[in-house]
């Protein structure tokens, strides 16, 4: 169990208190700079502009930075970074439905990963983009908020299910 | 503070410190900012105390008094920022737009928990080591790619 800076009794009153901070920044900055992910590498496809792909790609590489440097500084928190080397290649980072080999999570990766960029694409932007621009006041963003709110429900009272069923049906269980 | 690799820099080291800080309230690893799971977490967190359901969440949502906000962060802030540098404009589409931008809502959340993450949580999972987060960004860029270049034939034939 992973111990973080503040005790579990503090923490679950911090949790809400400490993620809106960290929403509103992101999302004030995220609209001044017009942050984006799909945006980035659809960018950089048709006009070579490496803007928003930096924002991305800097991402990925302060990630790293910043959870080696908390690592360093409360490896307790950090309980099994670097997750390649303390718990193997082959075990991902719980978020997907559980119960399921290793082939599963790798379909899990590469399939919804693909439709998500082809699907954003079309839509001008990816989530955070979607959620941003709702908040400026584009309707249709909005309903693509709303399309992934009445999500979360249909995901974990059927959909998780049946996707779990039918790996497992398909010789993938774990 | 205006380019986009300033904000992803801050990201990557906001969500490190919020794990570093507030772990000990649950599960799981690399979770500071998702914006599919966070918004997952919000709306069945809310779902669950109003009508005392059961739906998934992740455990740091689950044992906190409230959900993670993150998600209502950005809507408030980006709502803040748009409107102090007059960039506010109600921007509506058709009945069929809403349907389309509704309906992929749906479907690409369903898509992101699939996967366990929106392209944000992949970048930190990734940056936490974790490959198969990495293949989903790859996969991702494949879609993008495949996207445009289908956008840029179509936007060709109709010059035609």
């Amino acid at each position: 169990m992973a111990t973080g800076i503040l005790t579990k009794e503090v923490a679950i009153y911090a949790v809400p208190l400490v993620t809106l901070m960290l929403g509103l920044l992101i999302g004030y900055l995220a609209q001044r700079s017009g942050y984006c992910s799909i945006g980035g590498f659809r960018d950089w496809v048709l006009f070579r502009h490496t803007r928003l792909l930096s924002g991305y790609l800097t991402l990925i590489v302060a990630s790293f930075a910043g959870y080696l440097l908390f690592w360093l500084i409360t490896p307790q928190a950090m309980e099994h970074f670097f997750w390649a080397f303390t718990t193997g290649l082959s075990t991902p980072i719980p978020g997907a439905p559980g119960g399921l080999n290793f082939a599963a999570y790798l379909i899990f990766a590469i399939i919804p990963g693909f439709f998500v960029g082809l699907i954003c694409v079309f839509l001008g932007g990816c989530p955070i983009r979607q959620t941003v621009m709702a908040s400026e006041g584009n309707y249709k963003a909005a309903m693509f908020f709303v399309g992934m709110c009445v999500g979360s429900i249909l995901f974990a009272a059927v959909v998780s299910g049946w996707v779990v069923a039918m790996m497992k049906a398909l010789g993938f269980g774990g | 503070m205006r380019h986009p690799a300033f904000l992803g820099a801050l990201i990557g080291i906001l969500a490190a410190f919020s794990q570093a800080l507030l772990i000990s309230a649950g599960a799981p690893e690399a979770y500071g900012f998702c914006v599919a799971c966070h918004t997952r977490d919000l709306v069945n967190g809310l779902v669950n105390i109003i009508t005392n359901s059961n739906l998934a969440l992740a455990p740091i949502s689950r044992n906190a008094i409230l959900p993670v906000m993150s998600v209502a962060g950005v809507l408030i802030g980006g709502f803040v920022a748009a409107k102090v540098h007059n960039e506010h404009r109600v921007k509506k589409g058709d009945f069929r737009a809403y349907l389309i931008y509704f309906l992929a809502g749906v479907v690409v959340l369903q898509l992101a928990m699939i996967f366990g993450g929106c392209p944000y949580r992949a970048a930190l999972r990734t940056g936490y080591g974790d490959f198969t987060a990495l293949a989903f960004i790859i996969a991702m860029a494949a879609g993008v790619i495949a996207g445009t270049l289908l956008m840029l034939k179509r936007a060709e034939s109709e010059e035609d």
